[in-house]
């Protein structure tokens, strides 16, 4: 019998996305917390605002996350008093990576940073396990990424429009928690570019049906019609 | 001294299906479970039919390795032949059947070489009603509303709210959905397709598969962390 490899790393729950697109970016996440076999949260917000024009997508240990983007929220306060502008997403990706990076032994999260800043236009920046950066036109991850590697090779494309990422975002988020069991909820997804950000919420009714999926109904009472009769 | 490889057993389940969740009723017993098949936390198998008809007089339902199951149901073709190759007029019923699962399951469990699943026998004959499991270390007790796995801890509950022994068919349907729909909120290897079955003096009836409609309106969902300090 094989043997457990308890030094691989440990895939986590969750599906996160981020994409850039002609104009900004757009991010993406489930929102389902779960400890063991329970969900302990089927409407968890697993994007986190760290600035005006700065978010992050967090996956893996919720406790390691909410940690690291407070810390990361409260430097780039700080931050932007003394620079007296909104900082760029670039520092604000190297900040999430320099306490990845530090405390490496100690935590369990895969993030992906995503924003607008005048300078650069939209970016995406992956902050995996261990604290690599890397900056990516798109970033998957969490558990339910593995089940989108394919999906992406094969549907994305550069220049996007806006509409079309968000429907891109959607599709896979929706796709991955079809598949992962550590997935699953509501779609959530923040939009960002030069105007702002746009926070959006997408039940399962609002999303579309795959392979072996079927349409939803109150009761299976509505689809019987009348009850079958009793025979003597 | 030539080395005796270990014989083999089971040490841990490869493809699960998640709870099943039963009831007496006012004309027999109604029972419920989702048709996944989950690979570790791979929601792999979206249409597995885990409720069989035994013979004329029982339901079978089985939570746990579906290999065990088919397995299982092996023992069971067989051991129904036979029952009706003595052509005496008589035929087993649910108590019979449960008590051969017991046996087996126990046995199994002595060797340390379990069939890993949690089973539900339920059945009517001569107007009695019967309602039982059995888990994989041989567990065995009636009752009048019974599930397995996560079913004990969010399903029973309500149960024992809700349930009353004259309940007709369609609200006891919608009392199982009520349970159904739980665990597809808080059960991480839930699939959102539902086989409803029913057996009744006059026979065995399994329902064609349907999905849920499930709840995300809550404003609190929509807008989980505003007025939040940081990100919870």
């Amino acid at each position: 019998m094989d043997k457990v490899d308890f030094n691989a790393p440990h895939s986590m729950g969750t599906t996160i996305i981020g994409v850039t697109y002609n104009g900004g970016v757009v991010l993406g996440a489930d929102s389902r917390t779960s400890t063991g076999v329970y969900v302990a949260n089927r409407a968890s917000d697993k994007i986190t605002q760290l600035t005006d024009n700065v978010y992050v997508c967090r996956s893996g240990s919720a406790a390691d996350s909410q940690v690291v983007s407070d810390y990361v929220r409260y430097f780039l306060h700080q931050h932007t008093i003394q620079l007296g502008q909104p900082a760029t997403v670039k520092v604000a990706a190297n900040l999430v990576r320099l306490l990845a990076y530090n405390n490496k032994n100690n935590l369990q999260t895969g993030l992906i940073v995503g924003g607008w800043d005048k300078y650069e236009g939209g970016q995406i920046y992956g902050v995996p396990l261990g604290g690599t950066i890397v900056q990516q036109p798109f970033a998957i991850g969490g558990s339910g990424s593995s089940y989108l590697y394919g999906f992406f090779d094969q549907a994305w494309k550069d220049g996007m429009t806006k509409d079309e990422a968000e429907d891109l975002v959607k599709k896979a988020v929706s796709l991955a928690i079809a598949r992962d069991g550590a997935s699953g909820g509501v779609v959530r997804t923040v939009i960002i570019n030069s105007e702002g950000v746009t926070r959006n919420f997408y039940p399962g009714d609002q999303l579309p049906i795959w392979h072996d999926e079927l349409e939803a109904h109150n009761s299976l009472l509505d689809i019987l019609g009348a009850p079958e009769p009793m025979n003597i | 001294m030539d080395t005796v490889t270990e014989s083999q057993r089971t040490l841990y389940p490869y493809v699960t299906g998640s709870s099943v969740v039963a009831i007496k009723y006012k004309d027999g017993i109604l029972m419920a479970a989702d048709m996944g098949g989950s690979y570790g936390s791979t929601l792999r198998y979206k249409s597995v039919e885990r409720l069989k008809p035994i013979g004329k007089h029982s339901l079978l339902g089985a939570s746990g390795e579906i290999s065990d199951f088919q397995e299982i149901m092996r023992y069971l073709d067989e051991l129904i032949l036979i029952d009706n190759m003595w052509d005496d007029g008589n035929s087993l019923g649910p108590k019979e059947v449960h008590n051969y699962l017991t046996r087996v399951m126990y046995n199994r469990r002595n060797k340390f070489n379990p069939l890993w699943n949690s089973l539900v026998l339920g059945g009517v004959k001569k107007g009695q009603k019967y309602l039982g499991t059995v888990s994989m270390i041989g567990v065995n007790y009636e009752d009048n509303h019974v599930a397995t796995g996560l079913g004990n801890h969010l399903a029973r509950p309500i149960l024992r709210d809700e349930w009353n022994e004259n309940l007709t068919f369609e609200e006891g349907v919608k009392l199982l959905e009520k349970c159904m729909r739980v665990l597809l909120y808080r059960d991480r290897s839930a699939v959102n397709k539902i086989q409803i079955s029913k057996i009744t003096e006059e026979g065995a009836t399994v329902y064609p598969p349907f999905s849920l409609k499930t709840y995300w309106e809550f404003s609190a969902f929509k807008n989980p962390t505003v007025g939040a300090e940081g990100s919870w």
